[in-house]
Formats: structure tokens, sequence, C-alpha cells
């Protein structure tokens, strides 16, 4: 939102400099953007006279000129008169003209923000040049460029071209986002209004905006004019007036000016004027070519009728689009055409063009919602809807359209050609107030004061408040406050606060800490317990990764997934982006290939995030969302070799991580699908008969194994892959305080034992049977006991296995005897040999 | 298996009759005749599509176990005994073992997640955090914007096809927590609780825009809580995070869901105010706050009348590419060993 600080010094004083007020307004009004200095870029310009003009000698379409510029310059060259010679290539150049010329060494207006571009003095086809006389789009004062500017005012040579249009004005662009609530604030007058208040300047809006109306005079040649409002609901208001014999033209230069520095084009005065009432007020307004609706009835009255499109029905635009407008959208139609899109933008038949007789002005009111919904579905985006996407006040369109007929009978010498239409279905309060769109607020200074924590007066919230016109009313300890009928978001106390707050500046808030006792805040375990297995992994020597959330359907396949059970974004950014992952582990497989490019031989990832799918649902239709930690670890084919099954070191990882927490696991072979499709869905990556679902007491933990080699195809895996996936929630059920043992005054003793077995026997069932040996020797004896692996060998071509485990035996009491351990030992080999067939070594 | 429905019965056994003579079985999933049955669904009255859709889906899970199998039998994969510590024959030095420490690290969003979260802590903040699936209920209706409010326009949210919300922000959480704690403020607790997760973006990804990035939001709910509670509040934190005393300024701004609202700037920690390629003009604009809006708190039945609160959010991946100098915001969901072993 642009603003013109000359046009706001129209209707309020302004107290601090302009640095202090350019803060002022950023601490209490919204942030502000950009700050432009026009004037700076006019500093050069200088209005001159043209007194000779004839053609060049040496060009068709060149006139050699001589102008008066009052003697201001010094540095250029003139004839013996004091005139100085300048060649022009506009059309329209003419003795007589006012003009404004560009000495030698000034910048060209237009470059000034981009590449400047000095003029200098130089010959054209062998005449002087000392400077150029300026086209209105050279001088980025409008976007004329047909012939130089002339003119419109009176103005003497040797004047500041700046000075004689405003141009020393500074522009002020707000963040709009501040405004979403504020429609007042899309009209300079509003913005003049919030910056006395800010500037804690008294405000009073002009007479116009305020004033109580007649029914408005007909004094033009009468014109017929129906309209017809079949959506009260969504049009609260809406006016229509008629005004002949409007004369249509340019607009003065002024006009033009001020549309062009808040970055709206001057197209005829008709136009400028509705654009400009709508820079003024925030109320966009528009004007129709009476003769062209009349024309598409084929009668001599024009109708209105405001109601939705048919299916099918077509608009073209004034952008030079066509369109088929949402069947929801508000139509501006005659009976037998669409004729705009209520609130957006105009249709291009009906358009006010030089050739205009006479017109229809609308000035209307339109449902927020709506018009937002008719943009947003059409693609169109207007200063219009900007406006009345914020929701427009109906309490203010007669006094602004009354504002503009008299704008426009000043300017085309039109007249109103019958009386207007002024169709209300207001609502609520604004109905029958006919002054306040909501309801008054009573609250009280307490109220106000704990909320902002300040000891403002009843008086001095009572001065702030009526500093931006509203209405208060003591009524004992209480306020009941009223907001003007510009004022749509004044609706409880709490927005009275805001407006106190705002007015007074929060800058000046006093700063103080809440207070509160001592109670400890609760803790969050499982958080914490993330952070634990983060630093345990991490530690271990892993990267942790975070990876996105969504994934491409295309990775869900390449690992055996269902996207039929994971939630879909329907305005995803790329195919890479469109489903919930169902698992971790894909993501993390997606990131090796990259990693080995990049020359990385060996490393192990991680991640802790969700998982969501829609088999695994709460009541209330939400996802559970799964807390998982993945693990990979992946070598370069150039060293695996020699490193046995990639497994193995999943499975070590598991373990070192499981221990830390305190859990021993069983590993279990994977005979069976889990039960949920949300199990399924993590097992679908690995291989079977190289992976193992992790368990404690019989509850699965999750799964750690090798990668299927269609997978590994898949997504450029090398061949030694493995990893894990668990679930973060179990562990942390299952999570056990590690168990202190008491250290022995009395030494260890180590025995190795080796034992022959089948191929098929696991070494998990030679361990079991050591250790429950072990476990009976030591309720008997007391002893302290531990198994570690020594070896695994395997002859070539031997249809059996060694198994090599080292026991390590303490007691607290005593010293063990080599007789009491060998004697252990051979019980071991004993019942290995009953149960496994085990012959030891 | 036995079907009920004739229809599926039917492609039941002519699929997997065929199942036989593929060579890549997981095709027999992309059958037009499954495809078929799928595309008669939308079509179904209400109470068939439940039962028509279960067999359907126990069909596809039979055919995709088919499938599997036979990849499995067909690929010739080696059993291993899952049991073991490490294969037979493997030598000693290359058994198992963890990878050396200095080669770890943990992700700098995350070490600074907890660096953030343990300065609240010490503040008296409770940590809830958030959730990467929502509804609308908890993105919008309950933050007070109204369905089709304009203000809806400036979250960029991605929705799924069920209607479900990839959180923007991280205030779809705010009436859970304000919910959860509620029964606190009647004991003359106040509600106060950080809120960390991860947030997405219907954005395009360039060096300074990510559409999965991280945010902290944080609630603070009690009698006679004001404004400047809130400013004095996060300026200690800041105070604190960067080790030296901060200014700060708020700008008006608009949020459906507090009020007033602000946004919320520090003077630069890292030049104090000079200027510098960071900040650009002394200032940083890091999170936007305000005063919970009283329907914010009465969708979570605590009266308005009665206690006030403050509320606020802002991203972590700013705080850690300001403190780091990372200069492409897109590194930190790469999964580049190259970027994450330089935060151990």
């Amino acid at each position: 939102m642009k603003i013109s600080l000359t046009w706001i010094k129209e209707f309020t004083d302004i107290k601090d400099t302009e640095e202090e007020l350019i803060a002022k307004i950023g601490a209490q009004l919204g942030a502000v953007e950009e700050v432009t200095h026009l004037g700076k870029r006019y500093a050069d310009v200088i209005v001159a006279k043209v007194v000779a003009c004839e053609k060049h000698p040496n060009a068709d379409k060149l006139s050699v000129c001589k102008i008066d510029d009052g003697g201001k310059i010094k540095s250029v060259k003139r004839d013996k008169d004091g005139r100085v010679q300048v060649v022009c290539g506009a059309p329209n150049v003419r003795v007589g003209l006012t003009v404004a010329w560009l000495p030698p060494a000034a910048i060209v207006p237009a470059t000034y923000d981009k590449e400047q571009f000095r003029i200098e003095a130089r010959e054209i086809r062998g005449e002087m040049s000392n400077g150029m006389l300026a086209s209105g789009r050279e001088l980025d004062f409008n976007d004329d460029h047909e012939g130089i500017l002339a003119l419109d005012k009176r103005a003497e040579p040797g004047e500041s071209f700046a000075e004689v249009y405003k141009l020393n004005d500074t522009i002020i662009d707000i963040e709009n986002k501040m405004f979403t609530h504020r429609p007042d604030c899309f009209g300079i007058l509003g913005v003049a209004r919030e910056i006395a208040g800010i500037e804690q300047i008294k405000f009073t809006s002009p007479e116009w905006y305020l004033k109580e109306l007649d029914a408005f005079k007909v004094d033009g040649s009468p014109l017929k004019l129906e309209v017809k409002n079949e959506l009260p609901e969504l049009v609260p208001r809406f006016m229509m007036v008629p005004m002949s014999n409007v004369h249509v033209s340019k607009s003065p230069l002024m006009i033009q000016s001020f549309l062009q520095r808040i970055g709206i084009k001057a197209i005829n005065n008709v136009v400028d004027i509705t654009n400009f009432v709508m820079a003024l007020t925030g109320q966009p307004l528009h004007a129709f070519d009476y003769d062209k609706v009349a024309a598409q009835d084929k009668t001599d009255t024009a109708t209105v009728i405001v109601r939705h499109p048919k299916k099918g029905e077509k608009i073209s635009l004034l952008n030079g689009k066509t369109i088929e407008p949402d069947t929801r959208s508000i139509m501006i139609a005659s009976r037998s055409r669409l004729l705009a899109v209520a609130g957006v933008m105009g249709g291009n038949d009906t358009e006010v063009d030089f050739d205009t007789k006479n017109i229809i002005l609308e000035c209307a009111n339109f449902d927020m919602y709506a018009t937002r919904r008719a943009s947003m579905s059409n693609g169109l985006f207007t200063e219009s809807v900007t406006r009345f996407n914020k929701g427009q006040s109906p309490l203010q369109n007669d006094n602004i359209l009354a504002y503009t007929i008299a704008w426009v009978k000043k300017l085309t010498g039109g007249a109103v050609a019958s009386s207007a239409h002024d169709i209300k279905h207001l609502k609520g309060w604004a109905k029958s107030s006919g002054f306040a769109v909501n309801k008054p607020v009573t609250t009280n200074p307490i109220f106000i004061n704990e909320r902002l924590g300040l000891s403002l007066t009843k008086s001095e919230i009572t001065k702030l408040l009526e500093n931006v016109e509203f209405i208060v009313e003591g009524k004992g300890e209480e306020l009941e406050i009223t907001a003007p009928f510009w004022r749509t978001d004044i609706e409880i106390a709490e927005d009275v606060v805001e407006e106190v707050g705002r007015l007074y500046g929060y800058d000046h808030l006093p700063l103080e800490l809440p207070k509160r006792d001592l109670t400890p805040t609760a803790k969050n375990s499982l958080l914490e317990f993330k952070a634990k297995l983060r630093n345990i992994l991490s530690a271990a020597g892993s990267n942790e990764v975070l990876t996105y959330s969504f994934v491409h359907g295309k990775l869900l396949e390449k690992v055996g997934q269902n996207p039929e059970i994971a939630y879909q974004l329907s305005n995803a950014i790329s195919p890479d982006l469109q489903y919930y992952r169902l698992s971790l582990l894909p993501s993390l497989l997606e990131k090796i290939h990259p990693n080995i490019k990049e020359g990385n031989a060996q490393f192990a990832l991680f991640e802790i995030n969700k998982t969501h799918d829609k088999t695994n649902t709460h009541e209330d239709n939400l996802p559970i969302e799964e807390e998982r930690i993945a693990w990979v670890v992946a070598t370069d084919p150039k060293i695996s070799k020699g490193l046995g099954s990639a497994y193995y070191q999943a499975k070590y990882y598991v373990q070192h991580l499981l221990s830390s927490i305190g859990i021993d696991p069983t590993f279990e072979s994977i005979k069976y699908q889990p039960q949920t499709d949300t199990g399924k869905q993590a097992l679908a990556p690995f291989e079977l008969k190289r992976s193992a679902y992790v368990k404690v007491d019989g509850k699965l933990l999750g799964i750690v194994g090798e990668i299927r080699q269609e997978v590994s195809k898949n997504l450029k895996l090398p061949p030694y892959v493995a990893g894990f996936e668990l679930d973060v929630q179990m562990l942390e059920e299952y999570k056990q305080p590690k168990v202190y043992q008491p250290l022995s005054r009395f030494p260890s003793t180590e025995q190795d034992i080796s034992l022959k077995v089948e191929l098929k026997v696991t070494y998990r069932e030679v361990v079991d049977i050591v250790e429950s040996v072990l476990s009976a020797a030591s309720q008997e004896h007391g002893y302290h006991t531990e198994v570690s692996p020594v070896d695994v060998y395997k002859a070539k071509g031997a249809e059996a296995k060694h198994i090599t485990l080292r026991i390590r035996l303490t007691h607290y009491e005593r010293t063990l005897t080599t007789e009491e351990v060998n004697k252990l030992l051979s019980e071991i080999a004993k019942v290995a040999k009953q149960t496994l067939k085990a012959s030891r070594l | 298996m036995a079907y009920q429905n004739k229809k599926v019965a039917e492609v039941a056994a002519k699929l997997k009759k065929r199942l036989n003579d593929l060579d890549n079985k997981a095709g027999i999933l992309k059958a037009h005749e499954l495809k078929a049955l799928y595309d008669e669904l939308p079509a179904l009255k209400p109470e068939q599509r439940a039962a028509f859709g279960k067999e359907l889906n126990n069909l596809k899970s039979e055919l995709q176990a088919l499938a599997n199998e036979e990849a499995e039998v067909s690929n010739k994969v080696e059993a291993l005994d899952i049991t073991a510590p490490y294969d037979s024959n493997t030598p000693e030095d290359k058994h198992p073992k963890l990878f050396s420490v200095d080669q770890g690290s943990k992700h700098p969003l995350m070490t600074e997640l907890a660096t953030v979260l343990d300065i609240f802590a010490r503040m008296g903040f409770t940590t809830v955090e958030s959730r990467q699936i929502d509804d609308d209920y908890h993105m919008f209706e309950t933050l007070n914007f109204p369905e089709g409010h304009p203000a809806r326009d400036d979250y960029d949210t991605f929705t799924t096809t069920d209607s479900l919300i990839a959180p923007a922000h991280t205030s779809t959480m705010q009436n859970r927590v304000l919910r959860t704690y509620a029964a606190d403020l009647a004991k003359g607790k106040p509600i106060a609780v950080v809120i960390p997760g991860r947030v997405f973006r219907n954005e395009d990804l360039d060096a300074r825009h990510e559409h999965t990035f991280y945010q902290l939001e944080g609630i603070y709910v009690d009698k006679g809580i004001h404004a400047g509670h809130l400013i004095a509040t996060l300026k200690t934190f800041l105070s604190e995070y960067y080790q030296k005393e901060v200014e700060v300024k708020t700008q008006p701004f608009y949020f459906p869901f507090t009020e007033p609202s602000f946004e919320f700037a520090l003077s630069c920690p890292f030049c104090d105010k000079a200027g510098c390629k960071i900040c650009g003009e002394g200032w940083i604009e890091l999170l936007g706050c305000g005063m919970i809006h009283p329907n914010v708190l009465k969708m979570a039945d605590i009266d308005p009348k009665v206690y006030t609160g403050f509320a606020w959010g802002g991203g972590i991946d700013r705080l850690v590419m300001m403190k780091h100098d990372i200069e492409d915001i897109r590194h930190f969901e790469s999964g580049r060993l190259s970027f994450l072993r330089q935060f151990s």
C-alpha cells in the first residue's frame, strides 16, 4: 500500500520530522517496506516555454526549438536573445507550449531507480541540442509517450517542475498484511487519520465524507436505468447513478501524477476519478458506458442485474482475457449479457472510452468472501479486489458516490441523469444504527490497563480514541465506545485494547517478566529420550540427517510399499513430494548413492522422525504419529570386501543402541508378516532371509536387516548396505536403568570353549545352552557369568561349524579353582551334546 | 482366501493364474482388471463401498504377498544365521565395530533446538512437540480464521486428498495445549509451554526458501498477563540466547489469532546494530507474536475475562543459518555428509 505524504498532509498536520514519522509508522501502523523521496528525481527538471520551433534542416521528423527557461540554467549555451536551442522529435511540439525541460547533465527521471541516464548537450544531425523536452513517460509522471508533456498549469519559465505538480513528495510503502482487517487503511483518508492518531493530533474527516445527504439532484438530460439485485445476501448495498453528456478526455495532469506515484495508471478522466476516489477512501467504484449497456438489450433503457453467472456464460474483461466465471461469483449483467465480475474487474465491451457520452457510476458493497473467491477462482487480482476482500463498510457508499459525482461534473461537464438507485440489504447493527457497523463496546480503564500493563486514565484513553473519531461516552466507571462507520474491525473490548495500545505506542509499554512460583515445569520424557538416542548414535560415529516428510510415489513403489495407504498431497509442488512417508528407512536409503558419489567411502546415517499412514488413525480421523528411529550403513564396494554381511554391522549397532538404554533384545527370523499394515510397510524394503525382528519380552521393537536386491538396484545402492528401523515409543516403554554390578575382591577367570555343531544350528541356540548351564550353576554356587563370542569357523566344504565362546566367571567370596571351572565347561559340553549333538573341540 | 463379492472373486482367480506366467511378478499389481475394480468404488453406495473396498484391499495384499514370495524364491538369496555376531570365518579385525566418534554428527537444527528449549526450560516452559499432519479445525478454526477468510491465503498450506493439512505453523497446537493445561490455571499455575515442530509451506525451493522447516511456538496464559510481559519474555530469551543484552522493537501486525499482533525484531547481535550482511540495517525481524485472541481462549474453554496470555512463533532454521552463516537453507534436508560432518 503506497501512500503519498503530500496527499496525507492535505488532511492532517504532522508534528514530527519525516524520519521520526516513518519510524512511528513502522512502530504503530505497519512495517514500512520502502520510502521513496520523489523530489530527488525531479531536482533537475525545469519549466520552459517553447518560443520558436522550426523543422530540422536535415531530418523530417525533428524540430529545432528555442526555449525560454527564464535564464535559470547558467552553464548552457544561449543565443543572443538568451534562448536555448533544443532538438525535439515529438509531433506535438509547437510554439507557446509550456514544457518540462531536462537541461544538460540532468538525469532522466524514469531511469532514476535503474541504470541512470544523464542527458548531455550534443549535436543531432548537425544541430545542437541542449538537453531534451521530456514526455510523461520519460518523466515517470504518467504513461504518455506519444509526445512531450505539455503542462496544463500556469507556470513561469525557470520554475521547478516538481513545485508545479507537488512532486517534492515522499512515497511510503506500508506492508499490506497489517491492514488485513483494516479496509479503511486502503485509502489515503484512513491512513491520514491513523497518522494523526499516532501523532496525538485530533483528526476531523472532511465534511463530504461525514455529512447527512439529501437525494441527488437530477440536473441532466434524462436516461432510463433499471437496477435489480438478485443476491441480497452477498450484496448488502448496491448504488448506481447514470450521468449524461460527459466529455471524456485525459485527466488534469495533477490527478494523473498523484495516481502514478501510488502505482495506478491514468486512463481517462472518468476512470481516473473512480480510481482517485478509491485511492482516497478505500471504496472501489466502477464506471460503465451507459449506451453500450443499453445497446446490449436493444432498448432505450439500460438494465443492470446483480446475479450469479449461468454455467457456460462467458465475459471478456478489461485485461483482454475471456473467462467463464465460477458460478458462485457475483456478476453485474444487463438483461442479455455479463457486464462485470463484481468488485473484481469490468468487461471490455462496456468500457468507458474517449467516445463515451453517457455513463453509469457504480458504488457498491460486496461480500468479502464472495469477492475473494471470485478473484481466486478466476485468477484475477486487482486494486479493487485488494480492497473489497478486506470487507469495506456499507455505510459510506452514498457520501462517496456524491463526492464522485461532484468530480465527474467538474471534470467532464456531465450531469446526473436520473435519481440514484440505492438497494440496501444491511444487517445487524449497521441496519439499525446507520452510523456504526458494529455495536458499541463497553469496557473500562482497568480492563484496558491490565492487558497493556499501563495506568492510563479515563480521559487519556478517551482522548486517544477521539483523535481517530471514535465516540466515547463515560458511564460511571465504564466507557461506551462507538467505532465510526469505516471501522469494521472493532467488535470486542480486546479490539479497543489494541487500538489504545497502538495509538499510545507499544514501545512505551513497561517491560516486566511474568511472575510465577517455583514449581518445576513438567518434563517431556519422550523428547529427552530422543535426545539420548541422538547422542548414542552420533557418539558411535553415525550422522544424523533430516529428510523430507514427503516422498515420491515412485520411492514407495521402489521399496515395495503401498501408496494407497499413504496420505497424498493434493497440491504438491512436484511429484517428489507427493506422499507422506510410510517409514523412514527409504528416505535414508535415497541419501546413500549421492553421498558415495561425493566420495564418502563408509558411513552410517540416522534419523528420528514421524511416519503416518491411513490404517493407523485416532478416533478423530487424524493419523497416529509413529515416532521412529532409522539407521543405515553403507560402504563403497571398493573397500567392502572381506567385511562379511552388512546385516551384522547393523545388528551390532542395534545391540549397542539398545544396551545403552538397558534393553537386551532378541533377534528372530522373519517367518511371518507383521500383523498391522503399518508394520508391513516398515518391513517392505528388507530382505526377509537376511533380516530379523528385534524383540524384547516378546514385543516387536522393529526390524534390522539387509535390503532387497530389487530395492538396491532401484536406489543404486552398493552391495554393502543394511539398516534398522525401530519404534521409539516402544523403546521408551521398555528402556531400563542400567544395573550396577558390584566389583569383586577376587579375580575373575576366563575360559574359552569351542563347540562343533551342524550348520543348521544357530549361534543363539548354542549360546542359550551355555547360558542355561551357567545360570543353573550360578544359582547353586553364586557365580557371576558373562559369555562373549570369540570365533565362528567353517572349513571349506564342511557340513559343520565351530563356535568358540569366551566364558568369564567371577565369585564375590572366593577365588575360583581351575577344577570347578573345568567341571563347569564339561557340564556345558555334556548338555550341548545331548541337545544339539555338539562335540567339544 | 475366499472373496464374498463375485466380481472380486473372479478377478482374484484370473490374476492368480496369470501370476505364474509373469517374469516381473510385482507387475500383477498393475493389472487393468484390478484397476477397473478400484474405479468402480466411487460410484457405489456408501454402505456397499466399505465392504467392496475391504475386499479389494485384501485381494491386493494377497497378490502383493504372492508376488513377494515368488520374487524371493526366484532371486535365491542366501539365508543368514541372524542370531550370529558375524559371518563364519570373519577375521577378528573385520568383526563389526562402532565407527569412530569423530566421524559422527548431530543435525545442527536439532542441536540448536535443544539449546533453545533448554533456555525456555530454565525459564519455566514445558515442551510439547507439534504434529506433522493436522486438520482444518486446528490449523484455522480454533485460531479464529473463519472459513474463506483472506488471512488463510497468507499460509500456503499443503492439503491432503483426505482434506487434512500439513501444518503451516506450530500454532496448530495451541488449542490442544490450552486444553491440556487449562486445569492448571484454576490451581493458580500459569500455562507456560513451548512447541517445537516441523512445518510446511507450499513454496518453491531456493537458497532462502524451504517448503519444510522448523518453528518454535510459545504460549503463556495466566491472570493479569499483558503485552509488556510478552515483549520482556522474548527479550529475556534472546539476551540469554545471544549471551548479550539485545534491544527489541515491535511493529503492529495482523494475525487472526492474536490481538494485538506484532512483528518482533531484535538489534543485530552480530554487529551490534551497525549493519552487516546478516541484518542489513541493524535489525533482524525474527518472529510474529501477540496477545492470544479471546476467541482462541474461548475455543479452549478458558474465560478470557479472567485469563489473558501471549503467544509467539518463529523459525529455527533462520537462527541456525545466522549463527553459522549458512548460505543455503536447502543444505538442512540434503543429507549431505560434507554439510552434516561440520556440526559434531
